[in-house]
């Protein structure tokens, strides 16, 4: 029983790191219809800007708000420098997944490239554990839920209720239409890509707090998470991602309980699969 | 000021010369039309006259090769969409014309973005004065909502700038013939009852004539006639111009 | 020396790989993203067949197979594992799946198929793999082989590497080849012409797998070991580099690419490392890939076509005798078989047909019935329903009720390569030529009863179908100097305007020896006096005992060829007769006004 109970533990902290990481993939789908298989890539180059920061002597949660800078203008730049341009000429959606892996590789080995192989950790404390019913969890895996909890609540927020995701979800929805009521589109998505950039960091930052030891290759098989869960509740809807997220995270550490752990990823791939061959719209239905 | 000077500037809507088409040859050649505060003008013709393709122009949607669009005087020609939004002009196209996933509140609110927060709410009370229907549907999914109902939402959405100009592309197309008759009789008539110049495509010309205070017939991509719905019903021509019946030779 | 051979040994994997990758990709348009799985179920068959029981050499490691086959068994095993392999794969590619989403479960196929091979030990050895691979025809690795092997070795490699170049030639430059061809530049004009997608993209899928594993096969006899870090995802990646910068679909563009990227690379690499060797280790590694990523964003960017595009096919016309009367050849060429099938003077029928779209009846309870040898107009204002029924009568929408019957046989629930394969052809309104194929291909494209459009015809060779396409070829310039395009025969259609590449579409669509065409607004955006002579080409086919049903605007065109002109209004039918009948009726005039 206690086995279970802790899988689901794992899973919870699985769930919240996949969660903020999804719903600033999907995010970047809806809005500018790209799959962008650099986004672990910038995760990885949140948690090393994470890393420097920390190497100076900084708490690791300061870090944290570095690394959500730098994605956030690393993701600016790609929208604007990479896919922008491709889609303006017309590229087909194929020829912008073969771009977004080109990116990936430059920026993953890139870091590769100065990081060494190594793997490197932060400096910080775990904190104490706290025993809630049968889970055991350290401070700072309930911050990390705490954390995503936050975050989830902001983007809802933030759709929901401010101009701007109202913005969003009209981009989104219906570009030529939102341009016909004076939203100024492209104003609009370099926000998104922003506001989605940060996320990122911020999902790479708490990835690498939660494995402990880190390489520019760890967030690899994580893209993978991201992937299933966006497309298990439907590409481009925030609110299926973090459904998503949540069954994917659960999933997959419970799963290493009943099957061998090394394969606790396969059934993650087995559900993208999936969905694809069955409902590519996902379970929640279709993105406009 | 000479009497033309004069009528220039009393337009809320004026277009001379356009020719625009989709890159290629032009799909409309000089075109001129122009619409008065608190008129409905119509554009009808067959299909394949450039109706649709005028209104894209008009809106910017489209670029234009030669003409200008001027909107209350101001020189709108190369406006982009959501530059045209903020020169006074609503436009509602034929298909895509409401944010599906969106609720019908949010719809408005979306049809509001530019105004101040503080004029939001009562100008989303004015629009449902104006079509009380979406009152009842306020938190439903636009997507949800039937043909009649969608086009509703979308003038309403278009209604919260209060516009000088609407610009409306077929909006009874695909709407059942009691429905079409009641969008066009009660709420378009209403738009410029309220002082905006209403410049409507339609296919059913026969409905939109009668509430029209202008209308202008189309064909081939160039303005054929024009006329109030009186002289036009009665020329010979204008059912031609629908039915080709004698086309001018070669 | 031995430096020299590895060289070539690499060269000749790559250039097999790419050349898989090329044919399935540049070719066929099938984007597999999990390619490089191909290559590696290949090596790992090749390895445990060639391999004695996994017992052997103290037992060290564990495998299925182990059946320590001879030279060159294994090989053809993995050529055959290959192939076998992308069956499955087809769900993914065969599907109306979104590319880009099609091509990341692909991805994402090859990254779990390298998780569950290091995880699931019996299988492959898990981690580390497979070693000690005998080389061909001799009992221990190739390492320890003498150099007069390892040269016939290298020099094996680069032959079957010509091999597999001349194998892919042929394909290629085969009418198949030209159906893949087509199938990639628009799969739904290939569907309505009665192009089979499944078993096309199948068949690519199959053939690129099988090249895939053969070049497996060869490195891993080379290397004698293979395991999971040998083909991460990563290295997909690597061959699409490859053929994009060579240039996709141009096969000696794929020999480029090899050569230029997967070998280029590690050589330049190799070079730098030799000359500084105080580097960080992983650092020229790193970099590699970098390199890569930026190759392809710039390449994408400023040269998507490659360095050697694919070459436009030119096909030499002979010159043909003094003008025939036009339509002529339009009834020779109708086989034996069509004429066979006239039998009755209703070609098609309608009873009670209806479609609808969530709640709405774009075409509701339309009975008609068309006669063999007439050219019918279907004409009716706006969302009449008219484009509707017209997908419905071709098979490309499926019906909500009602029965459609044509030459007698109900064909209702049939799809539209079917309808098609059985003389009920359509055009479309919108921009549908095979861009990249010239004219007289997007013709060939359409010619039924080609022996080279099948995999077993185009290898079966030139000789096999070479009388089949010189016909097709004949009929073709045919119909292209009827319609007056003989000047523009061997240019890509995509550079054709408007006017002239809906004749491309019509002559197309006449290749396929149609008994009924449909055509949708074939007059769109045509100049008046070459809409007259289409509409007079038109009516020749009809004397020639063709049946055409027209959907159009231009009523002038309806006055002067069309009898009779069906009438649709709000989704039925409102009236039938001629042009000058229907005017006088003013339920006829009413609609078009109320529209």
């Amino acid at each position: 029983m206690s086995l279970l109970l802790a899988s689901v533990g794992f899973g919870l902290i699985t769930s919240a790191v996949l969660a903020v990481a999804a719903v600033g993939f999907t995010l970047q789908f809806a809005v500018t219809d790209v799959l962008n298989l650099a986004f672990a890539a910038v995760m990885t180059a949140g948690a090393f800007t994470a890393y420097l920061v920390n190497e100076q002597g900084y708490s690791v949660w300061v870090a944290l708000v570095a690394a959500m800078a730098a994605s956030s203008l690393l993701s600016v730049a790609l929208n604007y420098f990479v896919y922008s341009p491709f889609q303006r000429r017309g590229a087909a959606p194929i020829t912008l997944v073969i771009v977004s892996l080109g990116m990936a590789l430059i920026i993953e080995f890139g870091i590769a490239a100065f990081a060494g192989g190594v793997g490197v950790s932060y400096q910080m404390s775990q904190g104490r554990t706290i025993t809630l019913g049968g889970l055991v969890l350290t401070t700072v895996q309930l911050t990390i839920i705490g954390i995503s909890v936050v975050v989830m609540a902001g983007v809802h927020a933030l759709l929901r209720y401010t101009r701007l995701g109202k913005a969003m979800r009209a981009t989104a929805a219906n570009r030529m239409l939102a341009r016909s009521s004076g939203i100024r589109a492209g104003r609009v998505i370099a926000t998104t890509w922003a506001v989605t950039g940060a996320l990122c960091g911020l999902a790479g930052t708490v990835f690498a707090i939660d494995i402990g030891t880190f390489d520019s290759s760890s967030t690899d098989i994580f893209l993978i998470l991201i992937l299933a869960a966006v497309f298990l509740g439907g590409p481009g809807n925030a609110y299926a991602a973090m459904l998503g997220a949540l069954v994917i995270g659960l999933i997959t550490e419970v799963s290493a309980v009943y099957i061998q752990a090394d394969y606790k990823y396969a059934v993650a791939f087995v559900v993208l699969l999936a969905m694809l061959a069955v409902r590519p719209s996902g379970l929640l239905g279709v993105k406009t | 000021m000479s009497a033309e000077a004069q009528a220039d500037v009393q337009a809320a809507l004026q277009a001379d010369g356009i020719t625009a088409g989709y890159g290629g040859d032009p799909v409309i050649r000089d075109v001129s039309v122009r619409a008065e505060p608190g008129t409905v003008v119509s554009v009808v013709g067959p299909n394949g006259s450039g109706k649709s393709t005028l209104l894209k122009a008009l809106t910017g949607v489209l670029s234009v090769s030669a003409g200008r669009v001027q909107v209350q005087g101001r020189d709108v020609t190369r406006l982009a969409p959501e530059e045209m939004a903020r020169a006074g002009v609503g436009y509602v196209p034929q298909v895509d014309d409401v944010f599906a996933p969106l609720t019908v509140r949010e719809n408005l609110e979306i049809g509001g973005y530019l105004l101040h927060r503080r004029e939001l709410a009562p100008r989303i009370e004015h629009v449902l004065a104006v079509f009380p229907r979406l009152g009842t549907m306020l938190s439903r999914p636009a997507g949800k909502l039937s043909g009649g109902e969608r086009k509703m939402l979308a003038m309403g959405r278009v209604l919260m700038l209060q516009p000088a100009v609407f610009l409306l592309d077929e909006p009874t197309a695909n709407l059942a013939p009691a429905i079409a008759a009641t969008l066009l009789n009660d709420h378009v008539r209403q738009l410029a009852a309220r002082g905006a110049a209403v410049l409507i495509v339609e296919q059913r010309a026969r409905a939109v004539l009668a509430i029209s205070d202008l209308t202008y017939v189309m064909g081939g991509g160039e303005l054929r006639m024009e006329g109030t719905p009186a002289e036009l019903s009665a020329s010979p021509d204008f059912v031609a111009s629908f039915l080709g019946g004698h086309r001018s030779a070669g | 020396m031995y430096y020299l051979i590895i060289l070539l040994v690499y060269a000749a994997v790559d250039v097999i790989a790419c050349l898989g990758l090329s044919q399935q990709f540049g070719v066929a348009g099938v984007t597999n993203f999990g390619f490089i799985i191909f290559q590696a179920a290949g090596a790992y068959v090749a390895a445990v067949l060639a391999l004695p029981p996994d017992t052997a050499n103290g037992g060290f490691q564990t495998y299925i197979g182990g059946w320590h086959l001879p030279f060159p068994l294994p090989w053809i095993g993995a050529a055959a594992a290959g192939g076998l392999l992308a069956l499955p794969f087809t769900f993914l590619v065969g599907r109306r799946l979104r590319g880009d989403f099609a091509a990341v479960g692909l991805l994402v196929t090859a990254v779990l198929l390298n998780l569950l091979v290091m995880n699931y030990r019996p299988l492959f050895n898990g981690d580390a793999g497979v070693a000690v691979v005998p080389a061909p025809l001799t009992g221990g690795m190739f390492v320890g082989t003498s150099s007069s092997y390892q040269w016939v070795f290298a020099a094996g490699g680069l032959i079957v590497a010509g091999a597999v170049f001349w194998f892919v030639r042929r394909i290629t430059e085969s009418p198949y080849g030209r159906t893949l061809r087509a199938m990639r530049d628009n799969d739904k004009i290939a569907d309505s012409v009665g192009k089979n997608l499944l078993v096309l993209r199948t068949g690519a899928l199959v053939t690129g797998g099988a090249i895939a594993g053969l070049s497996g096969a060869i490195l891993v006899s080379f290397i004698g070991v293979w395991s999971p870090g040998e083909w991460s995802y990563a290295e997909t990646i690597v061959l699409f580099t490859a053929v994009i910068i060579g240039g996709a679909g141009n096969h000696v563009g794929a020999v480029l690419g090899a050569v230029l990227v997967p070998v280029g690379f590690e050589e330049i690499t190799r070079f730098i490392s030799n000359n500084n060797p105080n580097l960080p280790p992983n650092l020229l590694p790193s970099l590699q890939w970098v390199a890569i990523g930026v190759l392809i964003a710039v390449f994408l960017w400023l040269r998507p076509q490659g360095i050697l595009p694919e070459r436009r096919r030119v096909i030499a016309l002979p010159d043909i005798g003094p003008a025939r009367p036009a339509g002529a050849e339009m009834t020779h060429a109708r086989s034996d078989a069509a004429r066979r099938r006239s039998s009755g003077t209703q070609i098609l029928q309608a009873t009670d047909v209806s479609k609808q779209f969530g709640g709405v009846h774009a075409v509701a309870g339309v009975s008609l019935s068309v006669d063999r040898g007439t050219l019918t107009g279907l004409i009716g204002p706006n969302g009449a329903g008219k484009s509707t029924l017209l997908s419905l009568l071709a098979g490309t929408e499926r019906v909500s009720g009602g029965q459609i019957r044509y030459q007698g046989a109900d064909v209702t629930a049939l799809p539209a390569y079917r309808r098609a394969r059985a003389g009920l052809v359509r055009t479309f309104q919108l921009a549908s030529e095979f861009k990249r194929l010239t004219v007289l291909e997007n013709l060939l494209s359409a010619a039924p009863g080609n022996r080279g459009d099948s995999f077993a015809g185009a290898v079966a060779g030139k000789r096999y179908w070479r009388g089949d396409e010189a016909r097709a070829i004949a009929r073709a310039q045919a119909l292209i100097e009827d319609f007056g395009l003989t000047r523009h025969a061997n240019d890509y259609a995509g550079e054709l305007s408007g006017g002239q590449r809906r004749l491309v579409e019509i002559m197309r669509a006449l290749m396929t020896e149609p008994d009924m065409l449909l055509l949708d607004e074939p007059m769109a955006g045509v100049h008046p006096e070459l809409a007259r002579r289409i509409g007079h080409a038109l009516r020749r086919l009809c004397e020639g005992g063709m049946t055409i049903l027209m959907v159009e605007h231009e009523l002038a065109i309806m006055d002067e060829f069309c009898d009779p002109v069906i009438v649709m209004a709000e989704g039925s039918i409102l009236a039938q007769g001629t042009m000058g009948e229907l005017r006088n009726r003013s339920d006829v005039v009413e609609a078009y006004l109320v529209g």
